[in-house]
């Protein structure tokens, strides 16, 4: 589903990605982990197209990110469902309204999109805000518009950059119940987050750890669980080289897992 | 079908977003197209007198007051045989002074008149060129064996079918096509620039509409539709204000020689007018938010 080979990035001279290698097969859930700045959303929007590949090379459900012209951007963006950090919502907008943009563009028949986006809204908890502007809502309640609207139109794929963020985390965890039951149904996801405890929630996912932009380890999230933060930085510091850069051939998602 | 009725709505709504500057595009757009439209009505009832004299010269012949009408009335029948006479309507004094009574409205009555008509017999005669001679020498040359003609008095070409209206027309048309196009240049660009305002207003919206996976023509549609909305506003209030100039205007020509009455543009231009200008505020949309 998704294959990333020594794919690098920069802003300007600064260089937010290096070096990046790793495979999701369909149906896999994969956790990037690493401080802020340590290049989780750059990866995700480069996987988007958001932004263009212009070192090394990326495909994701099918799509080869490095040589697809721009006017098929939105096909991939149709198999890919993206929940934003900054929610990426519309403030006049009713919570309906916003969820169902995404079935409005395929073109499906807005009494059809409405009553898919009702019964989607009742999972996520917002049945109630419906017709309410998003405008209105709170931080979390937004969080929670931008996963509905990411999973509405059944996507291949869902990339999710600190999808529970905003959340407690009693909501938190509700809202990976979601994720866990569409990766259930075969849906592949890729979610950035700082949270163990989110990560807990998915035992056997993968995790791949950023640090300034380089892969600095991958595992398996129920290895994380249990341990503490220090923990975990000394665990990443014994199975990373010494001088803190990845394996040659960038697979060290493979080599951890 | 049903999306694209339902962008094209979104369009014409989005139009309400910035009141004032829809407001002042399409006070712009009407008085360009008023200009252009302007331009047309001249041409077109320049172009309507020429066909109402069956693009043929006229002329009016005049006798002498008093002159033998049995000899005048021959005259009448050899001017009809004259080659590139095509129709000949003629007036003995007491129809002239009919004619003149009946133009002047009710109540006029000059039957006081009729033992001492001061009218002459006069003709009017549509002339057609032949094919092999010039306009010039043959007018010259039919002028000069008409006022040859015992009796006569003068002879009078209507002033629209001399050469230097024909001339004014060919410059007009030669015009014409430049002049329309740099008000159509002006269209677009006062149309593109508020549809860029629009998008401006709307760049959030697209942003996400680009990012959950719209096609660009999901989001250029309502803005096309918008600009092609107010070209055809701007264009009808400019036909508007066109019929309101040209009603005031109509009778300003209609007084001897030349009894022009100023008509309004004929139905095919005016929706030709309207439709032009709605597709050129389409593709100052189209340029404006093409990337």
């Amino acid at each position: 589903m998704v294959h990333v080979e020594r794919l690098s990035h920069s802003f300007g001279q600064h260089f937010a990605l290096r070096d990046v290698s790793f495979s999701l097969e369909k149906g896999g859930f994969l956790f990037l982990n690493g401080p802020s700045g340590a290049g989780k959303t750059t990866l995700l929007r480069l996987l988007h197209g958001a932004l263009p590949v212009m070192q090394g090379r990326a495909s994701v459900a099918g799509f080869e990110l490095s040589t697809l012209p721009r006017r098929r951007v939105p096909d991939l963006r149709r198999e890919v469902g993206v929940v934003f950090q900054d929610f990426k919502i519309l403030p006049e907008r009713t919570v309906l309204q916003n969820v169902a943009l995404t079935l409005e563009v395929r073109g499906v028949d807005p009494g059809a999109a409405e009553r898919r986006v009702r019964a989607l809204l009742a999972s996520v908890g917002l049945e109630d805000k419906a017709l309410t502007p998003c405008g209105l809502l709170s931080g979390g309640e937004q969080q929670r518009v931008a996963i509905a609207r990411s999973m509405v139109a059944n996507p291949k794929l869902i990339l999710a950059d600190e999808p529970t963020g905003n959340l407690d985390l009693d909501l938190a965890l509700r809202l990976m119940d979601l994720f866990k039951q569409l990766h259930t149904y075969g849906t592949t996801i890729i979610m950035a987050t700082h949270n163990r405890e989110v990560m807990a929630q998915v035992p056997e996912a993968q995790v791949l750890a950023l640090r300034d932009g380089r892969i600095w380890e991958g595992q398996i999230a129920g290895q994380i669980a249990g341990q503490t933060e220090g923990q975990t930085g000394t665990a990443q510091a014994e199975t990373s080289r010494a001088d803190g850069k990845p394996d040659d051939d960038g697979q060290a998602w493979e080599d951890g897992a | 079908m049903g999306l694209f009725l339902r962008l094209a709505a979104r369009g014409l709504r989005d139009l309400t977003l910035h009141p004032w500057a829809q407001a002042f595009t399409l006070i712009a757009v009407a008085m360009v197209s008023l200009l252009a439209g302007a331009f047309l009505l001249v041409l077109a009832n320049v172009d309507r007198e020429l066909a109402r004299a069956g693009g043929q010269i006229q002329a009016q012949i005049y006798w002498r007051p008093g002159a033998n009408m049995t000899q005048v009335r021959g005259q009448w029948e050899d001017i009809r045989g004259m080659e590139g006479v095509r129709g000949l309507q003629s007036f003995t004094p007491d129809q002239a002074l009919s004619a003149l009574s009946n133009a002047l409205g009710e109540g006029v009555d000059f039957a006081w008149l009729r033992t001492q008509n001061p009218l002459p017999p006069t003709a009017e005669i549509q002339l057609a060129t032949p094919p092999e001679a010039r306009e010039t020498d043959y007018v010259k040359a039919m002028v000069s064996r008409l006022l040859a003609l015992p009796g006569v008095d003068k002879v009078r070409l209507n002033p629209l079918q001399t050469e230097t209206v024909r001339t004014w027309i060919a410059v007009s048309r030669r015009v014409l096509w430049p002049a329309i196009g740099f008000l159509a240049l002006v269209v677009g660009l006062v149309v593109g620039n508020t549809i860029k305002l629009s998008l401006l207003d709307r760049r959030d919206e697209v942003e996400i509409l680009h990012l959950v996976g719209a096609r660009p023509w999901y989001i250029r549609l309502p803005l096309l539709v918008g600009g092609f909305a107010q070209g055809l506003c701007g264009a009808s209030l400019a036909l508007v204000l066109l019929k309101m100039a040209q009603t005031g205007v109509r009778e300003i020509l209609n007084f001897p020689p030349l009894f022009i009455q100023i008509g309004f543009l004929p139905l095919a231009q005016a929706l030709g007018l309207i439709l032009a200008v709605g597709l050129v505020g389409a593709v100052g949309s189209y340029v404006a938010v093409r990337d």
